[in-house]
């Protein structure tokens, strides 16, 4: 049957996984390769950490796991250094910063994505939630302000490595957010046994991290969202994912960005509020910022209402990346 | 929910043919009502992404004046038009009580 579908997708996070200097190569954006091998560098890694440092993480103390991801660093470092290169020019640009401060903050990014995966083998062993050490939640009354009109709250903000350790906090707290994630997030430096052995695995690890999640993949995603909206819950949106072919580019940190627009009609619909949030940290120390609930302007089609919102989403994003730019993991990602 | 599951075999062929519709148009398909028969399931034939789900839903709520239930909210409820078509004969009869419904 012959048929003609609106060419956009739901929302919202490009869970960005395992970058090494491989996906640097790639072009940017990176394409796919038709054919990748059937082993690569990068699969190798993720083995690893998927079984035998899985397993005995299981029993280690966060100071030991920490202190092996501090001894690994330099190694990490080094592995990704053409990604690093390659990220430094753009994010002084974005940045408006010195070539030497932005290779700092790449490697500090780099360090702090490492530090997040050590995280989320803490966050997968049953007692995490005692784990997590929240040293300061600033702007906790914009939160529950924007939760009493009773319509949901979707929390904006960007891919902040101490975003799933402020979700399982709040979460504790008895403020649980539906986070959406790509089932499948793309990753260019796999090969087919990463693909077809060890994402599944990758993706079992991040929901036993935080369970409380939805994929844009699956066709009742934005009905999950929208009946926890409804609910008058929280949803949390990753904005900068890039991959929607969905409205024209958009200018994001000083590049042509394709953002997804399936969060605009959920917030038509569900007439929600929306509260940025941002997360920095790590698990032994992490912060929480609510910012007051943006204004939303109405419009009459979707079109315009996207036209009318977007900009001032991106421009939340921007700034917080632009504050805390370390704690940015899609720096090195492209 | 039961209640209109009970019913669900004979929901009402007007609001199946305005279920019907409403898929057509929200999803800007080039098919007939007739393309979507009463037995199967809506998305038997088109493939349906998350933001189409979303549109659809928004377009039945919008044609028949009210708020689908947060249990409804699934897949699964949305995709069999005739459960759908009982449910929504429910939620119209409980809105307007004294209103007819036609078989």
């Amino acid at each position: 049957m012959e048929c003609r579908q609106k060419g956009y997708t739901v929302v919202v996070e490009a869970t960005p996984g395992m970058t090494t200097p491989e996906a640097s190569r790639a072009p940017f954006p990176a394409s796919t390769a038709a054919s990748p091998p059937w082993v690569t560098a990068n699969d190798l890694l993720w083995l690893l950490y998927l079984y035998p440092f899985r397993l005995v993480a299981r029993l280690l103390p966060r100071w030991i796991l920490y202190g092996i991801g501090r001894i690994s660093n330099p190694m990490v470092q080094f592995h990704a250094r053409r990604t690093k290169a390659k990220a430094a020019p753009w994010i002084a640009q974005a940045c408006h910063t010195t070539p030497a401060r932005a290779r700092q903050i790449a490697s500090q990014s780099l360090s702090n994505t490492m530090f997040r995966t050590l995280d989320a083998l803490l966050l997968a062993r049953p007692s995490s939630d005692k784990m997590l050490c929240c040293t300061a939640m600033d702007g906790f009354q914009n939160l529950e302000s924007a939760l009493a009109r009773g319509k949901g709250v979707i929390l904006l903000t960007g891919h902040f490595c101490a975003n799933r350790n402020a979700l399982r906090y709040l979460a504790a707290k008895g403020y649980r957010a539906l986070s959406v994630h790509n089932r499948v997030p793309p990753n260019h430096a796999e090969g087919r046994f990463g693909r077809l052995f060890l994402k599944p695995r990758a993706v079992a690890l991040q929901k036993s991290a935080n369970s409380d999640q939805v994929y844009v993949e699956d066709p009742g995603c934005s009905l999950s969202i929208l009946r926890r909206l409804r609910a008058g819950g929280l949803v949390c949106i990753q904005i900068d994912g890039r991959e929607g072919p969905t409205v024209p580019e958009q200018l994001f940190l000083g590049l042509p960005w394709r953002i997804r627009s399936g969060i605009f009609e959920l917030i038509r619909v569900s007439d929600c509020a929306v509260v940025p949030m941002l997360s920095l940290g790590h698990s032994s120390g992490f912060q929480i910022r609510f910012d007051p609930m943006l204004a939303i302007h109405p419009a009459s089609s979707r079109e315009a209402f996207v036209a009318a919102n977007l900009p001032q989403f991106l421009t939340v994003v921007e700034n917080q990346i632009v504050e805390n730019p370390q704690e940015w993991r899609l720096w090195n990602h492209f | 929910m039961e209640s209109f599951l009970k019913d669900a075999a004979h929901p009402s062929r007007d609001t199946m043919d305005r279920i019907r519709r409403v898929f057509i148009q929200s999803l800007q398909l080039n098919l007939s009502e007739e393309d979507f028969s009463y037995e199967a399931n809506l998305d038997e034939s088109v493939g349906l992404d998350s933001v189409a789900v979303l549109d659809f839903v928004a377009a039945l709520e919008k044609e028949f004046g009210v708020e689908f239930e947060p249990e409804m909210l699934t897949i699964e409820s949305v995709r069999n038009l005739k459960e759908l078509a009982a449910y929504l004969d429910e939620r119209t009869a409980r809105r307007d009580p004294g209103a007819a419904q036609p078989r």
